[in-house]
């Protein structure tokens, strides 16, 4: 309870803080890694309460329950969030060892963290909304961050493609309340069985709408590489790996908590639109020579695996989605803070990230597709693309690993030893994951457990 | 009633996506704004139950559902924030590229896939013509 409070208060009260100070201070932007390594304590020590315990909720206002916004903290949503916290941390001390270019940025990442946080911890449609857009708009400010006409046109395209995502939310938020007369997810989710099969595919498909375009799938991909190859490194790092978890989250919760009816009827379609999604993303990053595009398409081809395994379903089909995406973000937020590095060990940590990528022990990815392959066992169409989509990730990365390391196309300057062993604690990361999946693979199946729970 | 809302949001939605889709950079703004407005309107016409205003003392017994009208307060508040934030990047893009068309934008863009295919072209063939 009182873990759940501060993972929300620290970030957001030092947020609006740090937003006043000029971040290219050496010390304001150490301020804000203090700030994001206590904000991932908090979330960690309320992880520890959750796991063996179960849910932990909280009202706020000290309203009676069911009247005040309920904040709501389980497994899934704890998984989530560390994740994200780690990927911030990550790409803030990244750019601050590098140098930060502009006054907001430590304050701006901050907030996004208290948007975050309050995204995976809360219990409340509406409220979900309100820090969605939070955390979207720190993003916004994020994306122009750099501010040449290349950052701007992307953020442009970001920005907007993302409100009209955000708008098309609304609207389902809108309709979901309208259908079932609560806000709050559990109350909603038990209501939702007896609601009008029409009205309920209807709010469904503005869920998955939204969610897709934050995942960045592939008929909602357009902005997507224009942005992530637009914006610098750390921003790349923290959109994918921190930010694009709430599309990932959402299709679960929604779909799989609160919608479940609909999402299994919707299973085929699922399927389908994530192999698409693996095939496009697979076959335009073989195509790319540099490190972000190769990496932009890539992230396209990814989420198309965790898209695959939502539409499975049941138990093992979430349990995989979930942990696919912690292996994706953790994956993703490694190369692309590689991406314009050089050094002595640089190049381990790319082929690391890149065997993860792949899906080769012993880097987590092989953990990640093992359990996809697990998922799909029944359908041999899905198996076949599965290996397909995996095949073509192992050409894309380690070309361009021949291209950046072996032929040494990677120019610029050497990069600090404290960075290298930034990315290295990071690589360590994947690393030990791929080596020791136990706690990772309980961990997603207790998150997975919440979703299915609640279905039946 | 209901009709009436759905057939304004309707509308309000529609002429956002068509503003949305136009070159210039303050009419895809207008649209945006368009559009948080459908969704507003959506909000209070979500509402469970229609009646006199939700004040304490209350007079009458049905009263409007006060909680859609919070939400919509808010999607209002939230809407203005970031037309604000999508309005000063506008400017902010203007000034970049002197030019308000998102055809500019495009183009630049554009030019610097092609100039990227282009290099990349080039190193191809240094480097068929090394292998050779």
């Amino acid at each position: 309870m009182t873990a759940l409070a501060l993972a929300l208060v620290i970030p957001w009260a030092a947020g609006i803080v740090l937003a006043l100070l000029d971040g290219r201070r050496r010390l304001v932007g150490w301020l804000a890694v203090a700030v994001l390594a206590a904000n991932l304590a908090a979330l960690v020590v309320l992880a520890a309460q959750v796991l063996p315990e179960g849910t932990v909720e909280a009202t706020t206002g000290n309203w009676p329950a069911g009247v005040g916004i309920t904040l709501r903290a389980d497994a899934l949503g704890v998984l989530f969030a560390v994740l994200s916290s780690l990927a911030l941390l990550a790409a803030t001390v990244h750019e601050v060892l590098d140098g930060v270019r502009e006054r907001v940025f430590p304050g701006i990442v901050v907030l996004l963290a208290a948007g975050l946080s309050g995204v995976f911890l809360t219990g409340d449609v509406f409220d979900f909304y309100v820090f969605f857009e939070l955390a979207m708009t720190a993003a916004y400010i994020l994306a122009t961050y750099g501010g040449t006409r290349r950052e701007l046109g992307a953020a442009l395209v970001f920005t907007t493609v993302n409100l009209l995502g955000t708008f098309v939310f609304l609207l389902a938020v809108a309709g979901l309340y309208h259908v079932t007369g609560t806000l709050d997810m559990a109350q909603a989710a038990a209501r939702v069985a007896d609601v009008d099969p029409n009205a309920a595919i209807l709010i469904a498909v503005g869920f998955f709408a939204a969610f897709s375009v934050k995942l960045g799938l592939f008929p909602f991909h357009f902005w997507l590489p224009t942005v992530y190859t637009g914006a610098r490194p750390a921003v790349a790092a923290i959109l994918s790996g921190g930010l694009a978890n709430i599309g990932a989250y959402g299709l679960l919760r929604f779909g799989g908590e609160l919608l479940p009816g609909e999402l299994a009827l919707a299973s085929t379609t699922l399927i389908v639109i994530g192999c698409a999604s693996i095939v496009y993303g697979g076959v335009l990053a073989v195509s790319r020579r540099t490190s972000t595009e190769m990496l932009a398409y890539s992230a396209i081809g990814q989420v198309g695996y965790v898209l695959v395994a939502v539409g499975v379903g049941g138990q093992v089909g979430f349990a995989a989605a979930i942990l696919y995406s912690v292996v994706n973000a953790l994956n993703k937020t490694l190369l692309f803070l590689t991406v314009e590095m050089r050094g002595a060990i640089v190049g381990g940590v790319f082929a690391l990230g890149a065997f993860s990528v792949a899906g080769v022990p012993p880097a987590a990815g092989f953990v990640g597709k093992l359990e996809l392959f697990r998922a799909a066992v029944d359908s041999p169409a899905v198996l076949a693309l599965f290996f397909l989509g995996s095949a073509l990730s192992f050409i894309y990365v380690f070309q361009i690993y021949q291209f950046d390391f072996w032929r040494g196309e990677r120019t610029g300057t050497l990069s600090t030893w404290s960075q290298q062993s930034l990315i290295a604690v990071v690589a360590f990361v994947v690393l030990a994951l791929g080596v020791w999946p136990e706690p990772l693979l309980a961990l997603s199946h207790d998150a997975a457990e919440v979703l299915a729970g609640s279905a039946g | 009633m209901k009709l009436a809302f759905a057939l304004t949001a309707a509308t309000l939605f529609g002429t956002g996506a068509y503003l949305l889709l136009r070159h210039d950079l303050v009419r895809v703004v207008l649209g945006v704004t368009l559009i948080s407005q459908a969704a507003v309107l959506t909000l209070i016409a979500s509402g469970l139950t229609r009646g006199a205003a939700p004040i304490y003392p209350l007079t009458e017994r049905v009263v409007s559902d006060p909680l859609s009208q919070g939400m919509a307060l808010t999607a209002i508040v939230i809407g203005l924030a970031v037309t604000a934030l999508l309005l000063v990047l506008v400017l902010r893009v203007v000034e970049a590229f002197e030019s308000r068309e998102i055809d500019d934008v495009a183009a630049d863009e554009a030019e610097r896939g092609v100039a990227l295919e282009q290099r990349h072209g080039r190193e191809h063939q240094d480097e068929e013509a090394a292998a050779r």
